[in-house]
């Protein structure tokens, strides 16, 4: 042990780029013909989608068994070359526990890295989101020589803290988040070391699910494994490692060519989240996307400070991560997804703000802020690239999660913690010539699933009162985001359980629409304490709740103590038989409302996807209440009423600002904001965390 | 000759002005802020997202001292170009600032698109 020094390594987390080629890679890569080199890029992603496939059929928490798995083939210098995945976040920083484990390990002669061996990770610095989020990668061996790491990234539903289900959102520091491991080798000789698992094991809540998910990704990245080296065995480690090493190259130079092709200029959208765990508070997340020639920066100058005491900040590299979804599944979404596309992209992130985390400070609601963030580069993103590919031109999928988190026991009285699979039910954002889709998943995690409800009943103690389509969910507009999900559950079987919720969005916007598309509703949650829902299922002629908007009508006839709270909720204990109701939100809008189709708007009033008010007051659609049909002369005069109205009532930019400057929200809300409206933490004031 | 900048934006590149791409009303230099040629308007939130419980700080409703809805219009055509959700009296965003320069150039050099 000489170099290391027991504390963060600030330097393998500004690598996320590729290492420079070494000189047997570059040899190599000139060997490879354009033709084998498709070939093995289509086998290499064969192998990778059957290491996620593996991993999610054999692992034990809601995310992995639903496809929140990234599955990934690293060169050995660390550099994610190939990935099977759509939550692209975690295999880009999969790498950086790879090229730590590159850096401090693999020649440390109390570790090495051999034939055989596993690492683990769940260090949120260099994993990059928060602990929940844990990764296992094995190095591949052939002839002696390192060729290769395979490893999975996952979000395993619990990692012990202050709280359950993998998010404390009263966490004040960094050690009430629970498990942190940078990474270890967890296993040698082809065998997991039982005494780590048995550690590991007793650091959270839940280990049984603990343990079989590191099974899981163990046995995905063997089979992985063993397929590279049948690969290696018929076209030559020369080959192979000249192809992968390509793979990075020939993706970093289709990236620069795209952006070449965009509109230079900059383009901004500052975020606002509005909790800080628990509790109400505004922060600014403020993003230039700065766009010259064939780079993109991303400058997030401007940005709150640190929220100390508080879970609601992220480290930059995660940051870095989410910037990456919307490259790899939008802006270049047919390209290979690797990191060879952040050769195009540069950034500036502002020490000791919310998006540059240091110190102690608690990162355990990460997700949180980064897809605040994230939601402003599809709206940069959408600015940029209409003028060049209209179609990638897109609102911003639902973005506030709004999930449960609970901890406790099972009816079978086994130790569970976990969040529900609606994490996957969100509505797709609206797009130029088309809504959203209806519950299209995450977008953070395109490939997952949110599970039917049966599969979640049998071991959790749930019983779902409804799960279905929530109306008026998503933002109205030419185009309308697709809808989101609303389900209702009750706890059941068990004397009790300790339930809450992660999300933000009640006050302000999570999820933006674009070009004139409003933004999703507000999201909270309901909960009943000692409801009589259990006695109304029970006599089968009584109406009950069975949508999210019955919830909230005047003619529930749920009783109980019924409460309204944020959506970021701690834990607290339910009986059983008390209820909780969540709606997990819709996309956002896509151009003037009152250009949608009348007819379209009708198909969401049939479809039950949206309310009348919205027909009427958004959408100003003239149509008979009864058969909903549209009087297409008298909607295209109202829609020029309003179009008049809207000349008449708009002011001039100098006069409108006379009366807006005056405004400014109350103190209580900008506690956490800085300075407002602009936060002096800048680059420029700040020149050493400018990565190089 | 006008560039398609966004759904509702265009820029006639001889003219440097963005020009609405419904009714053609010019709006403004294209070097400058586009929305300052439009036609701005605080909307009433309950319009858009209306309270649908009826009372208390959850309610489908965006909380007005938090967030507010500015909408910009075509002072031409009155098309609602973009909207804007922002926090009380938080600056207006310049949400494209274009290199005109740039953009005549790729133009002029044939490597529109
Ligand atoms: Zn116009």
């Amino acid at each position: 042990m000489s170099a290391f020094s027991y504390s963060r390594d600030f330097e393998v987390v500004q690598r996320m780029r590729p290492e420079p080629a070494t000189a047997a890679e570059c040899a190599a890569q000139a060997l490879v013909g354009d033709l084998d080199f498709d070939i093995f890029k289509h086998k290499m992603h064969m192998i990778a989608l059957e290491g996620k496939e593996t991993t999610m059929k054999l692992g034990a928490s809601t995310a992995m068994r639903w496809g929140d798995v990234a599955f990934g083939v690293f060169t050995a210098q660390g550099d994610l070359a190939v990935c099977a995945t759509g939550i692209y976040h975690h295999a880009v920083l999969g790498q950086i526990p790879i090229k730590y484990v590159v850096k401090h390990w693999v020649r440390e002669p109390s570790v090495r890295a051999r034939e055989g061996d596993a690492f683990f990770y769940n260090d949120p610095f260099y994993g990059g989101v928060h602990n929940a989020d844990m990764g296992l990668a094995v190095p591949v061996f052939h002839g002696g020589e390192l060729v290769c790491f395979v490893g999975a990234a996952v979000h395993t539903g619990e990692c012990g803290g202050a709280e359950p289900g993998g998010t404390s959102p009263l966490a004040r520091t960094q050690y009430e988040e629970g498990l942190r491991v940078p990474p270890i080798k967890i296993g040698e000789d082809f065998r997991l070391k039982e005494d780590l698992l048995n550690m590991l094991a007793a650091m959270t809540r839940d280990p049984r699910t603990m343990i079989l998910d590191i099974k899981a990704r163990l046995a995905a990245a063997r089979i992985a494994e063993r397929r590279v080296k049948d690969l290696i065995e018929a076209q030559g480690r020369e080959f192979f490692i000249g192809a992968l090493r390509k793979i990075l190259t020939v993706t970093g130079e289709a990236a620069r060519r795209r952006i070449a092709r965009l509109n230079d200029g900059i383009y901004r959208q500052p975020r606002f989240m509005d909790t800080v765990g628990t509790g109400a508070g505004l922060t600014r997340i403020n993003l230039a996307v700065i766009k010259k020639g064939d780079r993109i920066t991303l400058d997030l100058s401007g940005t709150s400070p640190l929220v100390a005491g508080k879970p609601v900040n992220s480290f930059f590299q995660g940051i870095i991560g989410l910037a990456m979804v919307y490259f790899c599944g939008w802006l270049f979404h047919d390209l290979p997804a690797n990191n060879g596309l952040l050769e195009a992209v540069d950034w500036r992130f502002p020490e000791d703000s919310m998006v540059n985390a240091g110190g102690e400070v608690s990162t355990s609601m990460a997700p949180v802020v980064q897809v605040c963030f994230t939601q402003g580069m599809f709206l940069c993103g959408a600015r940029m690239v209409y003028g060049a590919i209209p179609s990638h031109a897109v609102a911003a999928w639902f973005s506030g999660f709004a999930i449960p988190v609970y901890g406790g026991f099972n009816q079978f009285g086994d130790p569970i913690a976990d969040i529900s699979p609606e994490i996957n039910a969100t509505g797709a954002g609206a797009r130029p010539d088309m809504d959203g889709v209806d519950v299209a998943g995450a977008f953070f995690a395109t490939l997952s699933d949110c599970s039917d409800v049966e599969s979640t009943e049998a071991d959790r103690p749930f019983l779902y009162t409804f799960r279905n389509f929530f109306k008026n969910s998503y933002g109205h507009g030419r185009f309308r985001g697709g809808a989101g999900a609303g389900f209702g559950l009750m706890v059941h079987n068990v004397p009790g359980l300790a339930l809450g919720a992660m999300g933000a969005g009640a006050r302000f916007p999570m999820t933006l629409g674009v070009f004139g598309g409003y933004a999703s509703p507000p999201t909270f949650v309901q909960y009943v304490e000692g409801s009589n829902l259990g006695g109304l299922m029970a006599d089968n002629r009584a109406s009950r709740p069975g949508r999210l908007d019955d919830v909230y009508s005047d003619v529930n006839p749920e009783l109980g103590r019924r409460s309204l709270h944020d959506i970021a909720m701690a834990v607290q204990v339910f009986r059983t038989g008390d209820t909780i109701y969540f709606g997990v939100g819709g996309g956002g809008g896509y151009g003037d409302a009152l250009e949608r189709d009348p007819q379209a708007v009708m198909n969401d009033l049939r479809d039950n996807r949206m309310a009348r008010w919205a027909a009427r007051g958004i959408y100003h659609v003239v149509y008979d209440e009864a058969s909903l049909r549209v009087d297409h002369e008298a909607t295209a005069r109202k829609r020029q009423a309003v179009r008049d109205e809207r000349r008449q009532r708009g002011r001039r930019y100098s006069e409108f600002m006379r009366d807006w400057q005056q405004l400014r929200p109350p103190a209580q809300a900008l506690t956490y904001y800085g300075e407002y409206p602009d936060s002096g933490r800048s680059v420029e004031q700040a020149p050493a965390a400018v990565s190089l | 000759m006008k560039l398609r900048i966004t759904e509702y934006l265009d820029i006639d590149v001889a003219r440097e002005q963005w020009c609405c791409n419904r009714c053609g009303t010019a709006l403004i230099s294209a070097r400058e802020n586009y929305k300052h040629g439009c036609l701005i308007a605080e909307r009433p939130m309950e319009e858009v997202h209306p309270p649908i419980v009826a009372a208390g700080d959850y309610s489908f409703r965006f909380d007005p001292d938090y967030c507010r809805l500015l909408e910009f219009y075509c002072p031409g055509c009155g098309v609602l170009i973009e909207n804007e959700y922002l926090p009380p009296g938080h600056p207006i965003t310049h949400d494209i600032e274009l290199d005109i320069d740039a953009l005549k150039l790729k133009h002029q050099s044939g490597h529109v698109g």
